[in-house]
């Protein structure tokens, strides 16, 4: 008899456990999931943030070999990325003048980060 | 009774396994989560730092077109050296720039004594007090060439350091 009630016992513990491992199975897959999710966001977060640092170096390079008045353009590339200045076309500013530029960079997963920079003639 | 007795002492063990078992995931799935809060927090943190040192790059900026303009208006020479610059908000960052003159003289091949204008530019976050050490963002140094008009012909930086 005592033996009987010791089976049903394990059962039921058999199946508790079994369920409650299964909870954290599925709850560890799904926090490793978003874990990677993240770190993915993050690689791109940090790549764009790198492009863009790039950007506007290679905006701020272009400014130092303007003279007033000529054509300003900035030639760089990064594969994956899309880069763009705002205002698009602009022509080297006056001595007298900074010109403001609003750089904005998007990654591959479609995350765009913006910064704000000036430049000058020298 | 004695088979008896071990059974009624296993019973709950496979129930306490689990229940570790469920406060290591927790533990580890914590851990997880405390990671990724981490890497978005330093992120967040980096790119206000990169928008601050690109705020401070403008107005510095600024701050050279304004000394130049001084310096070719006759307005401003070697011995009135010093003054403060602020600049709207860029990327959210109120600048102040602090600059003053460093002149010094050279002697030409033809030897002739020549004045070099040099100027420090000091650039930090605007809370109405002067930029300090600890406090500035970007310090650079700037030379201006002038004709004999005074008119400022070209600007050279000579030094450009990122400090924080």
């Amino acid at each position: 008899m005592a033996q009987q009630q010791d089976r049903g016992d394990t059962l039921i513990e058999i199946v508790l456990t079994v369920v409650i491992t299964a909870i954290s199975v599925g709850a560890l897959i799904a926090a490793l999931a978003t874990a990677g999710t993240a770190g993915a966001a993050q690689r791109n977060s940090v790549s764009t943030d790198t492009i863009m640092r790039n950007y506007a170096e290679a905006t701020k390079a272009a400014a130092r070999l303007c003279t007033g008045g000529a054509e300003f353009s900035v030639p760089f590339e990064a594969t994956g990325f899309e880069v763009a200045t705002s205002p698009e076309h602009v022509v080297c500013p006056p001595p007298t003048a900074t010109q403001q530029l609003d750089l904005s960079v998007t990654g591959p997963t479609g995350v765009t980060q913006t910064m704000t920079i000036k430049i000058r003639t020298p | 009774m004695n088979e008896v007795t071990h059974r009624h002492e296993d019973r709950g063990a496979a129930l306490i396994l689990a229940v570790a078992f469920v406060v290591m995931i927790g533990t580890i799935g914590a851990g997880l989560a405390a990671l990724v809060t981490s890497s978005v927090n330093n992120r967040g943190a980096l790119e206000k730092v990169r928008d601050r040192q690109y705020a401070a790059d403008g107005a510095i900026e600024d701050a050279i077109v304004q000394v130049r303009l001084a310096a070719t208006s006759g307005s401003d020479t070697c011995a009135s050296n010093s003054g403060v610059s602020r600049t709207p908000s860029i990327n959210s960052s109120d600048i102040r720039v602090d600059w003053r003159s460093a002149c010094g003289v050279v002697r030409s091949a033809e030897g002739l004594v020549l004045v070099q204008r040099d100027v420090i530019f000091s650039a930090c976050l605007d809370t109405n007090v002067a930029c300090t050490d600890a406090s500035i963002i970007i310090r650079a140094q700037v030379n201006f060439e002038q004709a004999a008009s005074g008119a400022v012909t070209k600007t050279y930086v000579q030094s450009w350091s990122m400090n924080q």
